[in-house]
Order: C-alpha cells, then sequence, then structure tokens
C-alpha cells in the first residue's frame, strides 16, 4: 500500500515538473511550479525528511514562487498575441531550415535519453557506504540539541550554516548590483486598503509566533533558524505589499546591521572559541545549547532581512520606472 | 521495492528533465525553473540516500547539506531572475536570441 502511495507521488512529481516546463503559459508555468514544489515536499515527507518539506514548501516552492510572480506581473503585458506572432516566425523558420535543425535536436534527445540511462544506473547502484547517522547518533548528547538534523546544522557543520548565511547576503548584494539600488530606496505611496490591513494586522503576529515557536521547536524537533527565517521574511513581504517597506521606515544603518547580524555574530563566536584554546565553531558542550538557540535566532533575522530585502528590491524592478529614468537621463 | 529506490530513481528523472528545460526552453523564467527542477532532483537523490542509510534516525548529514543547498538554489535563482528581469528592461527580450 506504501508502495502505491509513494509511486503515485513519484509520478505526480515527474509530471508536474515536465508540464512546468511544456505549459504554453507562462502562468502556467509559474502554477505548476508551485504545485511541484508542494508535492516534493510531500516526498520529502515520505523519506522522512520533515526538515527539508517545511523548507521546500516555505521558500522553494513559496518565497521563489513569489519572486515568480511578481516578475510575471513584469514580463506578461507583452500580449499572448504577441507571442503568437513570435512563434509563428519562428516556426515559419523552422519549416525553411528544417534540416538543419533535425540533427541538433536528433542529437539533444539522443544525449538526453542516453543521459537518462546513464542517471539511472547511477543512483541504482549507488555503493552502501553506510552514511554517518551512526556518528551523528554517537556525539548527539554533547551537542546541546536533541534533534540531529539542527545539531549538524549549527554545531557539527557550523561552518556550512555560516558560509551559508555569507552566501545569501552575497546573493542580495548582487541583486542590488543589478537592480539599480537607487530605485529601492524611493518611497512608494501607501496603499490604504481596510482588507489588506486587517489581513497585515491578522497575519503579522501569528507569522510572528510561528516563527519563533519552529525556532525554539528546532532544539527538540523539526524546524530551526531557516523555517523560522522564511516565516519572519513572509511578514517584510507581507508589510512591503501593505505600503509599509520595512526598509525605508527603519535607519539605514539598522537595516545593515539585521541584514549581516547572523554572519558576524558567528563569526565573532568562531573566534572567542579560538581564542578559548578550541577550534573554529567547537562549541563547549555546557554551554552548547544556549548558544546554539542565539546563533539560530541572530541567523533566522538576518535571513529574513536579506529574504525581504530581495523581495523589496525585486519588486522594485518595474519597467515603467527604469524606462523613466532613462528618459531624463 | 523500498521507498529510497521509487525516489531515487524519480531524482534521476527529474535531473534529466531539468537539464532538458534548461536547453530547450526559451524563456528566461522557464530556464530557471528548469534548473531548480534539477537541483530538486539533486537533492531527492540526498534524502533518498539518507532513508537508505537510516538507523535510529535518518541520516542527519545529507539533510542538513540539503536545506542548506535548497537556501542557495534559491539565493542564486532570485539573482537570475534579477538578471533576467534587467535584460527585459534594457533590450525587451524574453529570451536568449541569436538573429542580431
Amino acid at each position: 500500500m506504501s508502495v502505491l502511495i509513494d509511486i503515485l507521488l513519484a509520478i505526480l512529481v515527474i509530471y508536474l515538473a515536465l508540464q512546468s516546463l511544456l505549459a504554453p503559459r507562462l502562468s502556467q508555468s509559474v502554477f505548476l511550479f508551485f504545485a511541484f514544489g508542494l508535492a516534493l515536499a510531500l516526498a520529502w515527507v515520505r523519506l522522512g525528511a520533515v526538515d527539508v518539506a517545511i523548507t521546500e514548501a516555505a521558500i522553494a516552492s513559496g518565497f521563489l514562487g513569489v519572486l515568480f510572480l511578481d516578475a510575471l506581473r513584469d514580463f506578461s503585458p507583452r500580449s499572448s498575441e504577441e507571442q503568437k506572432n513570435i512563434s509563428t516566425v519562428q516556426n515559419s523558420r523552422s519549416r525553411n531550415s528544417v534540416k538543419s535543425l533535425l540533427l541538433p535536436r536528433l542529437s539533444l534527445v539522443l544525449g538526453l535519453g542516453l543521459f537518462l540511462l546513464i542517471a539511472l544506473e547511477a543512483v541504482w547502484n549507488i555503493p552502501d557506504g553506510g552514511g554517518l547517522a551512526a556518528d551523528a547518533e554517537k556525539l548527539l548528547p554533547q551537542s546541546g540539541v536533541e534533534h540531529p538534523v539542527t545539531a549538524v546544522l549549527i554545531n557539527f557543520r557550523a561552518y556550512d550554516t555560516w558560509l551559508e548565511i555569507g552566501v545569501i547576503l552575497l546573493g542580495l548584494l548582487a541583486v542590488f548590483a543589478v537592480g539599480k539600488i537607487q530605485i529601492y530606496r524611493k518611497p512608494i505611496p501607501v496603499v490604504d486598503d481596510i482588507l489588506l490591513r486587517q489581513v497585515i494586522l491578522f497575519f503579522t503576529p501569528v507569522l510572528f509566533l510561528f516563527g519563533a515557536f519552529l525556532l525554539y521547536f528546532g532544539k527538540t524537533g523539526p524546524g530551526g533558524a531557516f523555517q523560522a527565517a522564511v516565516l519572519w521574511g513572509a511578514i517584510g513581504i507581507l508589510l512591503h505589499l501593505g505600503g509599509r517597506p520595512i526598509f525605508l521606515l527603519i535607519p539605514r544603518w539598522l537595516g545593515q546591521l539585521l541584514l549581516t547580524l547572523g554572519l558576524l555574530f558567528f563569526l565573532i563566536l568562531g573566534f572567542l572559541f579560538i581564542a578559548g584554546g578550541a577550534t573554529l565553531f567547537e562549541y563547549p558542550p555546557a554551554y552548547a545549547g544556549v548558544l546554539i538557540l542565539i546563533v539560530e535566532t541572530l541567523a533566522a533575522i538576518s535571513i529574513a532581512a536579506a529574504l525581504t530585502a530581495m523581495f523589496a528590491n525585486l519588486n522594485q524592478m518595474k519597467k515603467e520606472e527604469s524606462n523613466k529614468i532613462d528618459s531624463t537621463n | 521495492m523500498e521507498t529510497y529506490q521509487i525516489y531515487s530513481l524519480t531524482s534521476a528523472v527529474l535531473f534529466v528533465i531539468g537539464i532538458g528545460g534548461v536547453f530547450i526552453s526559451r524563456h528566461f523564467i522557464k530556464k530557471i525553473i528548469a534548473t531548480i527542477i534539477m537541483g530538486g532532483g539533486v537533492f531527492l537523490s540526498f534524502v533518498s540516500f539518507a532513508d537508505r542509510d537510516a538507523l535510529a534516525f535518518a541520516d542527519p548529514v545529507p539533510h542538513a547539506l540539503v536545506i542548506t543547498g535548497i537556501v542557495v538554489a534559491v539565493a542564486s535563482a532570485a539573482f537570475a531572475l534579477a538578471l533576467a528581469r534587467r535584460i527585459y528592461q534594457l533590450t525587451e527580450e524574453e529570451s536568449f536570441t541569436n538573429d542580431k
């Protein structure tokens, strides 16, 4: 019975992935991508990876889906008629040069088929290395937390997590660099919508509490800094959509502090450990629980701030505004 | 057939779908979606082998790596999206074209 569920879920995931790439319209693609992320999250629950499932549903499906939806508004003004024209032009062109296109297409299909066979063979025959579960189980009492995934993330492999916060910050800087930072600093008109205001008033405390719960619960069960960060980032996005862009309301230095807090605290902590005679990120077992909770809280604040800033910056990249600036220059 | 075997085979199929999508699809957003699907395939294979190596609990190291990986993939996708929107602002093109 459970095998049947798994097979159905696997077929669903593959179908949604194919459809999100083959759908004729962009909006269909984006919504099928939402569904793909949620189906994948279900697959992870089936594999016993609840932490990964929460992260996938929240960030890969939710946050990224929001970014894609926001981009749709930018891309889709071009009418479907125009797109049809383009595709007919392309069709007629491809009819003219059907012979020159046949070879690349054939080789692409053959190559992909061959690659699929190789990949299937590789995952089928992957050698059994035993994994690191036994080591993690042995060291878990020293880590300061009871949930193995949190122990690995913040304690055993803290280096990875620290650098990952750095990668997010780097991604944000790249988005700033591409998207013209001065557009982002421009205040946007405040929307006064009763419904929107009530939604914000209702959801902000709920999201905040649920994020804090996930953060604290990460000590003993699925949850932790990243899941909490996405929920807190959702607060920032909600406030931004409600006409209260959080990075314009707080002073600039405070925004920069929020963005770098997690990275800085992690780094200072690591150097303090080195100064105390231990190696980088080697928590003393007596204080590990408290230190991990502080690190997770600050990391969650930083990641939430980075996600909010990413959305805010991408949201401001409207075509009209850049045209206005270009014409005034 | 074990659970992890079903999902590891699925992961290979997803990866190939993603690669095909990167080559075949034209629009920027579809190309970005294709790379995310490729990443999903890789993460699925990681987690399925974590399930295979489970003792008292599933192997936590691949889980932690996948969580970090998902967040990094999203950050890079956001950057790709920013680039795509900037290209569209400047050139009004929604895909890579060779006829110029």
